[in-house]
């Protein structure tokens, strides 16, 4: 991998998250909008991958977090696998550059990997399960979509057409 | 790269989306006694970095928002240190005020002053304790110093006291000795609310200035003896007729936030030794009788 190529641009990008994830959510831990820089750049990632490698990265992430919050260890990977997957085969049907598609497809992946893990966790019933659907789960995409944003315009030269894998 | 090319299709692509979701579903299905002991190698092992960091972070912030808790709870003993000396005026009051407890011994009831932010506050004052605690109208209302005024309205929780700088308040006054007799009343104009007038002090008599003005007991609203101030100089004469002296208040309305409301049945031969001798004497004798009891 040459150095400037937009491959190593793009890792550069996603570690870029990875450190936000590790140091600046702590800080909005609290805040229901508090964003989920892993996702964004799983989703990165997954955009500009196959989406085999989307599926497998979404099942490593998955699992990753899992194990930080042990709740049930396999849901969040089973749920980021299909994120992952459709993230990836989302680059055939749109571009993944743009910003208002990536902000709707980052709101929507972050809500409905909530939803399909606490499917498969069943770690919430009933009156829970809703709140946290209707109303924590969207907050936490806003502010997902939002960071996604904000990444993309950041390092918008480092994400165009930069094929991960 | 093209969009949309080598997307579709792809059996690698679904042989790995597929193996993938078998795989968290079957660690999905493992029992707690597995999974467990997994997630806490993989933290141990491989998320050992990333927990790290989040825990030095997470005790950053910690630290962070117990020194803005420090910060205000530092502020907020320095606020309350700067009330310190207010809080010794205070509490000098009220020993002063527990002196005169001391002597009267019973028929008052003590009260704070309840002080409003409106103009007619030091006209009228109104104090924490009513009818509740014993309070009647026309009771006297006296501080450490001398007289304040009276009551005219109580209330079941409170009472509204008319200060003596209020226009329409008159007592019975007379000199210290009882030689001379007249009546108090607020001055008006100039010095308002500041001094007070001693009318009707009969042409024969002069009093020089500093002559201590009490209550006379005439009229049955006022005990005898209680201070209204000295005399500072003379302000008219009408020839022949009668005097009127400027006198010099013991007790400051506006100043006043602990008072005694005396009860009806309060001895009159105990309210005058209550304020007499003058307070100088009296602070420096109860400092010698009490050395030990300072703040």
């Amino acid at each position: 991998m040459r150095l400037g190529s937009p491959r190593l641009k793009l890792w550069a990008a996603l570690v870029v998250l990875l450190a936000a994830q590790l140091v600046l959510r702590p800080w909005l831990a609290t805040s229901p909008f508090a964003p989920d820089f892993l996702l964004v750049a799983l989703l990165f990632f997954a955009m500009r991958s196959r989406p085999g490698a989307g599926a497998a990265a979404g099942f490593v992430v998955g699992l990753l977090s899992d194990a930080v919050a042990p709740t049930a260890l396999g849901a969040g990977a089973f749920a980021l696998t299909i994120i992952g997957y459709v993230a990836g085969w989302l680059k055939a049907v749109v571009f993944a550059d743009n910003l208002l598609v990536t902000v709707v497809f980052v709101f929507a992946a972050s809500w409905l990997r909530d939803f399909i893990e606490l499917a498969a966790s069943g770690t919430l019933r009933t009156g829970a399960l809703g709140t946290q659907l209707v109303v924590l789960s969207p907050a936490s995409a806003v502010g997902t979509a939002a960071a996604s944003a904000i990444a993309l315009l950041l390092f918008r030269g480092w994400l165009r057409s930069a094929p991960a894998s | 790269m093209a969009i949309g090319v080598e997307r579709y299709g792809s059996r690698a692509d679904t042989v790995a989306f597929v193996a993938c979701l078998v795989v968290a579903l079957v660690t999905l299905a493992l029992p707690e006694a597995i999974r467990a002991p997994l997630a806490a190698a993989m933290r141990r092992s491989v998320l050992l970095p990333a927990v790290t960091i989040e825990s030095r972070v997470a005790a950053s912030r910690a630290e962070r928002e117990a020194v803005r808790r420090l910060r205000a709870e530092r502020d907020s003993f320095a606020l309350a240190a700067s009330q310190v000396p207010e809080l010794v005026t205070e509490n000098e009051e009220l020993r002063a005020l527990l002196r005169v407890r001391g002597r009267l011994v019973n028929g008052f009831v003590t009260a704070e002053v309840l002080h409003q932010a409106g103009l007619g506050d030091g006209l009228t004052l109104l104090l924490s304790a009513g009818r509740r605690a014993g309070i009647a109208p026309l009771a006297p209302v006296v501080s450490p110093t001398g007289l304040v005024g009276v009551v005219t309205t109580v209330d079941a929780r409170s009472s509204v006291v008319m200060a003596w700088s209020h226009p329409d308040f008159r007592a019975s006054a007379m000199t210290e000795k009882g030689t001379v007799f007249g009546i108090v009343a607020a001055r008006r104009g100039e010095r308002a609310g500041e001094v007070m007038e001693f009318r009707g002090v009969p042409y024969r008599d002069r009093l020089p200035a500093g002559t201590l003005v009490v209550t006379s007991g005439l009229g049955g609203v006022f005990p005898r003896g209680i201070p209204l101030g000295t005399i500072e100089g003379m302000l008219s004469e009408a020839e022949g007729w009668e005097r009127t002296y400027l006198v010099r208040p013991a007790a400051h309305p506006a100043q006043v936030t602990h008072v005694l409301v005396l009860r009806p049945g309060v001895p009159s031969d105990s309210v005058a030794p209550a304020f007499l001798p003058p307070p100088a004497a009296e602070s420096a004798a109860a400092t010698r009788a009490f050395p030990a009891d300072t703040i």
